[in-house]
């Protein structure tokens, strides 16, 4: 006989697997449709291709307008690897200063700081790209990535920070009895012990940049600098013609570096959030 | 190396990058304009890339001493890109311009006024493509092709709802009265009702379109409404009798097909649009459609217009004013670059180009020719040149007609938050 509790369990599980497959049903849309006719796509339900082909993955892989797939492809790795080198080395020194030196003004600054998270990136844009484009840096991944490498993304600013004062500051003050000095110290003992957090931006700032659409929208001009999420959006016209096909297809292949890194680092990911005391 | 050198060396390094960056973006300026290079952006798909590369290919080679750098994205992601640019006054040297954007881009002086650039030829252009696209007397934009409103008919689903056809001087009643029909005749199509079309109360140019043919002009001279709500609330009234017997597609379904209609899925027996859409139609349903005027109005007359189904314009901050409006005239006026384009960007405004259109027969291409060249009799009116603020007005008609249809605010109602909306737009 069954127990209350086994009862129980089992329709607990039930329960989860049944919202998981609602969760789940529009990722396996989007990744089965990528295998069906363009007509057969849109406005139908149901997962199961009639008539599956890889006809869409070479579509997509043949690019757009004599823009190969791998160019796209390229364009977003240089775009999200430039985003997490220029986070990790910029931010990380940043919180440093933040953290353990006491410098004039630094809660004001601080507070300057963590108030331009609050500041929507609509609102900053305009007078952005004016300058960007004064400057001559329009249609050039400069002003996509300069950001990055001045630790203008106070997010990861104030998570580092956040960790920091949660490491002994004994290490320090042990360091700098021996003689180390600022970048010493850095260097050699924060540095080392802030991996999980290193990890956790380094997750962020590849997906952020990843799938970011509006800033790659606004200062690349030439097709040739696109990056995936901008090109997916040139397979689909309403008022020309559109190819769904396609685009499922280049948003699977799109989709597909992002879910791998999120596989590879996942456990850093959660160890780097809980370690950081940012909770809920 | 200690890591401070590191770091000095790094900023040293992106500082350097940045100047010469900067250098290269200002080295190339040319003496009158009429060199160097230009760029040119437009909204579409990659059928239209490829199509505007092959004609920019043609042009770079008849103007060697020109580059164009283009660039193109999706018709919504195109404006905000566009408004971003136009507040740091950067827009493109050309671009493709719509008319629902043409006043609000005039009214803050970005667009240069074409008839003072005698590189363009405006001569194969008929007069009332040129006024469509004039503002204030000054020629904004000018019109590559022309759309007009057509009722596209799906003969297969009309004979399965067993109705006859309709005939081609049908009047909105007519229209109403047939629309119960199909309704009445409760056929259905992979079992869901056939009906006779969507709301057509749903689009601000069809309220447009019954304006002019009641003689009514939409706009005042200087940009202003110059309707009355009453002519919205008669417009609405009209739609009520098929609105209230459910004989519209439902806005549930609708709902459930987007990006796709009911229409494209032979689901509706008609579609009230701009005769621009044929080949979307002819390449999604597989099936042969026809192409009928809009209803009449009260007097019998059909009272069409044409409407530059896009334009190009050439901004007023741009450096190569005489280069960009060589690439104009020659992607507006070149016979080739007709025959590349075919009726893609709506049946040619341009005669050159016009001519030049070869077409299959029963391709989507010879349908809308053949369509525009037997409504010419009809089109009797000039073009309503959108006031600034079109496209929100049009947007949030759009929404609000959703609203009418899902039972949520009575006509009264629809009247009196658009008229708020476009009181507060047109100030």
């Amino acid at each position: 006989m069954i127990s209350k509790k086994t009862l129980g369990s089992i329709a607990w599980h039930l329960g989860a697997l049944a919202i998981a497959v609602v969760v789940l049903y529009p990722g396996a849309w989007m990744l089965l449709s990528a295998f069906k006719p363009t007509n057969q796509i849109v406005g139908s339900v149901s997962l199961i291709p009639h008539d599956a082909s890889f006809d869409n993955f070479r579509t997509a892989l043949n690019g757009i307008a004599g823009v190969s797939f791998w160019r796209f492809f390229l364009n977003s790795v240089i775009l999200a690897v430039g985003a997490v080198v220029g986070t990790v080395l910029s931010a990380s020194v940043t919180a440093y200063a933040f953290a353990r030196i006491d410098f004039p003004g630094r809660k004001l600054w601080f507070a300057l700081m963590i108030g331009t998270l609050l500041l929507p990136f609509h609102v900053v844009i305009i007078p952005q790209y004016i300058i960007f484009n004064n400057l001559g840096l329009v249609d050039t991944m400069v002003p996509l990535l300069i950001g990055k490498f001045l630790a203008a993304e106070a997010f990861f600013v104030f998570l580092m920070v956040q960790f920091m004062r949660g490491l002994p500051r004994e290490l320090d003050e042990a360091a700098f009895l021996d003689g180390a000095g600022h970048v010493r110290i850095f260097r050699s003992i924060t540095l080392p012990l802030m991996k999980p957090v290193l990890a956790t931006a380094s997750i962020f700032a590849f997906i952020w940049s990843w799938n970011d659409f509006f800033g790659p929208l606004l200062y690349l001009k030439n097709s040739d600098l696109y990056p995936l999420p901008v090109a997916l959006r040139l397979f689909v016209d309403q008022t020309s013609t559109s190819d769904y096909g396609a685009q499922m297809a280049m948003a699977v292949l799109a989709l597909a570096p992002v879910i791998i890194f999120f596989l590879v680092f996942q456990r850093y990911l959660i160890g780097g959030v809980a370690t950081t005391g940012l909770k809920g | 190396m200690k890591l401070t050198q590191k770091l000095s060396i790094l900023i040293t390094a992106g500082a350097v990058l940045a100047t010469t960056v900067a250098c290269g973006g200002g080295n190339d300026a040319g003496g009158d304009g009429a060199t160097g290079t230009i760029t040119f952006t437009w909204w579409g798909g990659d059928d239209r890339a490829v199509k505007y590369k092959e004609a920019i290919a043609l042009f770079e080679a008849a103007n060697p001493d020109i580059k164009v750098k283009t660039s193109f994205t999706d018709f919504p992601n195109y404006w905000t890109a566009r408004s971003t640019e136009a507040a740091g006054r950067a827009l493109p040297d050309v671009m493709q311009m719509d008319l629902s954007y043409l006043r609000e881009y005039a009214e803050n002086d970005h667009l240069a006024d074409l008839s003072g650039l005698s590189d363009i030829d405006t001569s194969g252009f008929d007069e009332g493509q040129l006024n469509a696209g004039k503002v204030d007397e000054k020629l904004l934009g000018l019109s590559a092709g022309t759309n007009t409103f057509a009722l596209f008919v799906n003969p297969a689903v009309v004979e399965k709802a067993g109705v006859e056809p309709l005939a081609e001087d049908y009047t909105w009643e007519d229209w109403n009265a047939w629309i119960l029909d199909v309704q009445k005749a409760g056929a259905e199509q992979k079992g869901q009702p056939i009906t006779a079309t969507a709301d057509y109360r749903g689009t601000l140019w069809i309220f447009i379109q019954w304006l002019v043919q009641k003689g009514v002009d939409p706009y005042t001279a200087d940009g202003k409404i110059a309707f009355t709500q009453d002519h919205i609330k008669e417009f609405l009234a009209l739609g009520d009798g098929p609105n209230q017997a459910k004989a519209f597609s439902s806005a549930n379904r609708i709902t459930q097909l987007k990006p796709k209609s009911p229409f494209l899925v032979s689901e509706q027996a008609s579609e009230l649009n701009w005769d621009n859409f044929t080949a979307t139609y002819v390449t999604d349903m597989d099936t042969e459609i026809q192409l009928l005027p809009p209803p009449s109005g009260a007097d019998g007359t059909k009272g069409m217009f044409w409407k530059p189904s896009m334009l190009l314009s050439v901004a007023n901050n741009s450096e190569r004013k005489v280069a960009a409006a060589k690439l104009t005239d020659f992607l507006l006026t070149d016979p080739e670059v007709g025959k590349i384009f075919g009726n893609s960007r709506g049946v040619p405004s341009n005669t050159a180009q016009r001519e030049a259109v070869v077409s299959e027969e029963g391709s989507p291409d010879a349908l809308t020719t053949a369509y525009e060249e037997a409504m010419t009799e009809h089109v009797t009116a000039e073009t309503p040149v959108p006031i600034k603020g079109f496209g929100t007005l049009e947007a949030t008609w759009l929404r609000l007609a959703e609203d009418l249809s899902y039972g949520k605010i009575s006509n009264d109602e629809f009247v009196e938050q658009w008229w708020a909306e476009a009181e507060m737009a047109t100030l």
